[in-house]
């Protein structure tokens, strides 16, 4: 016997720390994890449901394979967005302010003497015509 | 309190904490360990719900590749060992977002609560047979299936695809 | 049979396309139109003399009209029969005086079709029996006195004058096709009988035909719609003759008449009828004396005639029927036609449709006349000619009225016949007296050398320029002023037989005589279109003292009461003598002794036209205010909530900095709101 109040206590627990990170971090991989935190509350959320006798289809347990798989190729997509914003940008703070009328966020010229900064040289190529 | 009350109680206190100190630890590397721990006492919960093949995949998934892929990402963008003073957003924004994880914890509960949260189940035989879902993934869900497959390819290519973006315009100028 | 009833309508019909299409022909336009004319009269007589008494003459077949029946049948009475027959040969005679009248106008064929396709409008609506077809020809009369009166469109004038005869009537037809419609769908048909023998709903009755009554006042000029008709002069003068004397304006009470037997049983719309009937025969007739143009003292004359007719169709008696009304339209389609035919001879004499300067020149020839003073004398009332028995059937009628217990639309109706009676023969003694005793007749130099001011100036200046004909003088050689402006006299060395009196030419500036292009033809001999006409007056002539004996056909159309007889017969007496004494024996005009200023404004219709033009501009100044209200007013709102939209987007426009961590917030914080909203909300 299980009480399912626990598990479901618990999704809604994960689910507010998800947004929670989403929100309060700078780093995008940091607000990464919040997301997979989301995610995960809601696979806790459909084993909970589907661990019930009366469901059907085993609906439960397949559709959180599902969303697991889909978890993974959405990981593997914003990982490499990411990657190309450090190259372009320099960084991955997403409480910068890019500025818009060049294409380019000031924080490019953050550390202008590192030359070795594939994201500085990615940004003189970009700014220039 | 059943014994499978109890157990899950534990788990999920150590998924929730651990879940917490992912979103507010000062090290970066740290967050992504603490995602692991969280992750992976998740997968007990599961083993604890009855769901054996969910908890392995989900052992298999996230913590194999999902979180070893994060730690990559960390490794390749700027990761300093330490606790760093600027990895959160100003004072506001992390007010907000309390603000809005509690909304969303309150709704969350709210909405599933009353609906499923007054239930309890015997776990004792299983709901769920590891066959059954095998024969519901190829049978009932066969197509759904498929489209995930073609999914992860698309991701696949897609990944690449996004990444050649700086590499291109790189080579091009 | 019945192929003559619709050849009634047809051959007038295929006259105007004819004449239409072959535009270029004036010798072939003239064969056609006057050939036209001769066989619809031949044709009308025909279906007088044996009316076949029915009303399913089929035309097109019945229109589908799904619940509503319009077999569109035409029907051939003994009413229909003598209404035709007087119609077709008042065209008849109009279209034999235009030959002469516009011999040397270039767009006489498309006149001449304007004028038969106006007859066949006119017969279809005499022979309808369907109120569709009752509609098609008073649409077609509309439109076609559009074409007519506007013939000159060289003038302004006569722009305006068809124009404003067209909106006037235009809106009064908005009346009329929602009378006809309500009617139509009372009855759940548009045939006539049916319409008549539909019992019940009174309510709905007396709104179709009230509408009906202020539809026909277009049409017929009763009084708030009045003002179009002396303006309709601008056109040539066959046209005014056609439209007064047996078309146009009559139809309405023809229209009345074919639903009387609705009427008689309907007080309202019968007391509305007798109202503006009364007021417009007395105001009519009133404004008559002061007029200083012939043509428009006419068309007043006509305003007040018309009032007399559909007087008797609002007070009569219902077991007298239509007779009376119907009488008094056919003797007044005669003497009108005459005094119209009579006048335009005398404004191509004198060169101008002002009386003054016609002084004198009505003793030119006999026919001439002879013509106008059996015209005159028929319009005053006097005993032997026809207008005595009409007119004083309509009194007697009215009179049994009052005394049958209609009370009050009767005794308005009786007061204001015998005060028309009294105008009536005062306007025509003055008129008579101006044209027969004028100076010696100054006769028009043969050549052509005319002293006429064109009247072209806009409206507004019309009131002057119609006032400087009113000015007496008695030497004739005025430079007079009249609302059309008539034909020259035909070009050199051609003096007309008719005229008797040989003055040397004026030695005024002397004008080259018009070269007119030698036309070759049928008729191109001078004296043959001079026969034309004095043949087309002496046939009105005849018609106006032998149309009693036409009447006897129509059962109630001659009923003439002693006692009332012998009234008018003073009354006229009386006024003639009274305006004879005014007139010092015919020394001066009887309107002199008139105050300028009345008679100014009498002139200029009382001022009608001004409110006319008011009431155009406070429509298009509603409109205007419409327009500003929809607009400025109501779609403020729209327009407030685009731009309200459109500022807060640059707003956020301004403020937004692409910051992804505030976006995410926002995202977040949206689907909280919307989660928490569907999570209450939605149960």
């Amino acid at each position: 016997m299980i009480h399912l109040q626990w598990p479901v206590m618990l999704a809604a627990v994960l689910a507010g720390l998800g947004v929670y990170g989403v929100i309060a971090r700078r780093n995008a991989v940091l607000v990464l994890i919040g997301v997979e935190l989301i995610l995960n509350a809601a696979n806790l959320l459909l084993v909970t449901a589907g661990s019930r006798p009366d469901a059907p289809l085993a609906a439960g347990s397949v559709v959180t394979l599902f969303v697991v798989t889909i978890a993974a190729a959405e990981i593997s997509i914003a990982l490499a967005v990411i990657l190309v914003m450090f190259r372009r940008f320099g960084h991955i703070d997403l409480t910068a302010v890019p500025d818009l009328t060049k294409g380019a966020p000031e924080h490019t010229e953050r550390d202008p003497t590192d030359r070795t900064d594939p994201a500085a040289l990615a940004a003189e190529e970009v700014s220039e015509p | 309190m059943t014994t499978r009350d109890i157990v899950f109680v534990v788990v999920g206190v150590i998924t929730a904490l651990s879940g917490l100190l992912a979103v507010s630890t000062r090290h970066v590397v740290h967050a992504a360990l603490w995602l692991l721990v969280c992750l992976g006492s998740l997968a007990g919960c599961y083993i604890v719900l009855g769901q054996e093949l969910v908890g392995i995949v989900q052992l298999l998934v996230y913590v194999g590749a999902i979180v070893v892929l994060v730690l990559f990402a960390l490794m390749l963008t700027r990761a300093p060992i330490g606790p760093q003073p600027d990895i959160d957003a100003p004072v506001w924004q992390r007010v907000v977002a309390a603000l809005l994880g509690a909304a969303t914890t309150a709704l969350v509960a709210a909405a599933t609560l009353p609906v499923i949260g007054q239930q309890s189940v015997d776990l004792d035989t299983p709901v769920v047979t590891t066959q059954q879902i095998a024969s519901a993934i190829f049978g009932t869900w066969v197509w759904p299936f498929e489209l995930l497959s073609v999914l992860l390819l698309v991701a696949l290519v897609g990944a690449f695809a996004v990444s050649r973006v700086v590499l291109a315009r790189r080579s091009r100028s | 049979m019945t192929w003559v009833v619709r050849l009634v309508v047809l051959v007038p019909a295929l006259a105007g396309l004819a004449g239409l299409l072959l535009a270029r022909s004036r010798p072939a336009a003239q064969r056609i139109a006057v050939g036209a004319a001769v066989a619809t009269t031949v044709l009308a007589l025909i279906q007088w003399v044996a009316p076949l008494g029915t009303g399913d003459i089929d035309t097109f077949g019945a229109l589908p009209l799904g619940d509503l029946s319009a077999p569109l049948h035409l029907l051939s009475d003994e009413l229909s029969g003598l209404i035709g027959f007087v119609v077709a040969f008042v065209v008849l005679t109009i279209q034999a005086y235009t030959v002469w009248y516009l011999r040397e106008d270039a767009r006489y064929p498309q006149f001449a079709a304007g004028v038969s396709l106006f007859a066949a409008g006119m017969l279809l609506l005499v022979q309808s029996a369907d109120l569709v077809l009752t509609l098609v020809g008073w649409e077609i009369m509309g439109w076609c006195s559009w074409l007519l009166i506007g013939h000159d469109s060289e003038r302004a004038a006569a722009r305006r004058a068809a124009y404003k005869a067209f909106m006037v009537t235009r809106i009064a037809d908005i009346a009329m096709v929602v009378g006809l419609i309500t009617l139509s769908v009372r009855a759940r048909s548009t045939d006539l009988f049916a319409v008549l023998t539909e019992p019940g709903r009174t309510g709905l009755l007396t709104f179709g035909l009230v509408c009906v009554v202020f539809g026909i006042a277009g049409k017929s000029g009763l009084v708030p719609f009045h003002d179009w008709l002396p303006d309709a002069m601008e056109g040539p003068t066959p046209v005014s003759a056609l439209i007064h004397a047996a078309t146009m304006v009559a139809a309405g009470s023809y229209v009345i008449a074919r639903l009387f037997s609705l009427y008689a049983g309907n007080d309202a719309a019968r007391t509305v009828l007798a109202v503006l009937a009364a007021i417009t025969m007395v105001y009519a007739a009133a404004l008559a004396f002061a007029q200083s143009d012939l043509k428009r003292l006419l068309a007043y004359s006509t305003l007040s005639q018309v009032a007399i007719m559909l007087s008797a169709l609002a007070a009569a008696p219902a077991a007298f029927g239509v007779g009376p009304g119907m009488g008094h339209l056919v003797g007044h389609a005669f003497f009108k036609a005459l005094l119209f035919l009579g006048g335009g001879w005398l404004a191509v004499i004198a060169g101008s449709t002002a009386l003054a300067p016609m002084a004198g020149h009505v003793r030119s020839g006999v026919v001439l006349r002879w013509g106008m003073a059996i015209g005159f004398a028929a319009l005053a009332g006097v005993p032997p000619l026809v207008g005595f028995f009409t007119k004083d059937t309509v009194i007697d009628a009215a009179l049994e009225g009052a005394a049958d217990g209609a009370g009050f639309r009767a005794w308005v109706v009786v007061v204001a016949l015998f005060a028309t009676v009294l105008l009536t023969a005062a306007y025509c003694t003055r008129a008579w007296l101006v044209l027969a005793n004028g100076p010696q007749p100054a006769r028009r130099p043969a050549n052509g050398a005319l002293e006429v001011e064109r009247v072209g100036a806009p409206a507004g200046s019309v009131t002057n320029s119609r006032l400087a004909g009113v000015a007496w003088s008695p030497d004739g050689a005025v430079v007079a002023a009249g609302t059309e402006r008539p034909p020259e006299q035909t070009s050199a060395g051609e003096p007309d037989p008719e005229l008797v009196d040989e003055t040397p030419p004026a030695p005024s500036e002397h004008r080259p005589s018009v070269q007119v292009a030698p036309w070759r033809g049928w008729w191109s001999d001078t004296e043959l279109l001079a026969l034309l006409r004095t043949a087309s007056v002496a046939a009105l002539a005849a018609g106006s003292v032998l149309g009693t004996l036409l009447l006897l056909t129509l059962p109630g159309s001659i009923h003439v009461g002693w006692l009332s007889a012998v009234v008018s017969v003073l009354l006229i007496a009386g006024a003639a003598w009274a305006v004879w004494v005014v007139a010092r024996r015919g020394q001066r005009d009887a309107a002199d002794v008139l105050p300028q200023p009345v008679r100014a404004a009498a002139v200029a219709g009382l001022g009608a036209d001004t409110a006319y033009a008011a009431f155009g501009r406070a429509v298009v100044a509603t409109a205007r205010l419409v327009v500003f209200l929809d607009r400025d007013v109501l779609d403020a709102y729209p327009r407030a909530f685009a731009a309200t939209t459109r500022a807060v987007g640059r707003a956020g426009q301004r403020t937004h900095r692409a910051v992804p961590s505030l976006g995410l917030i926002g995202v977040v914080a949206g689907v909280v709101v919307v989660a928490v909203l569907g999570v209450t909300v939605w149960r």
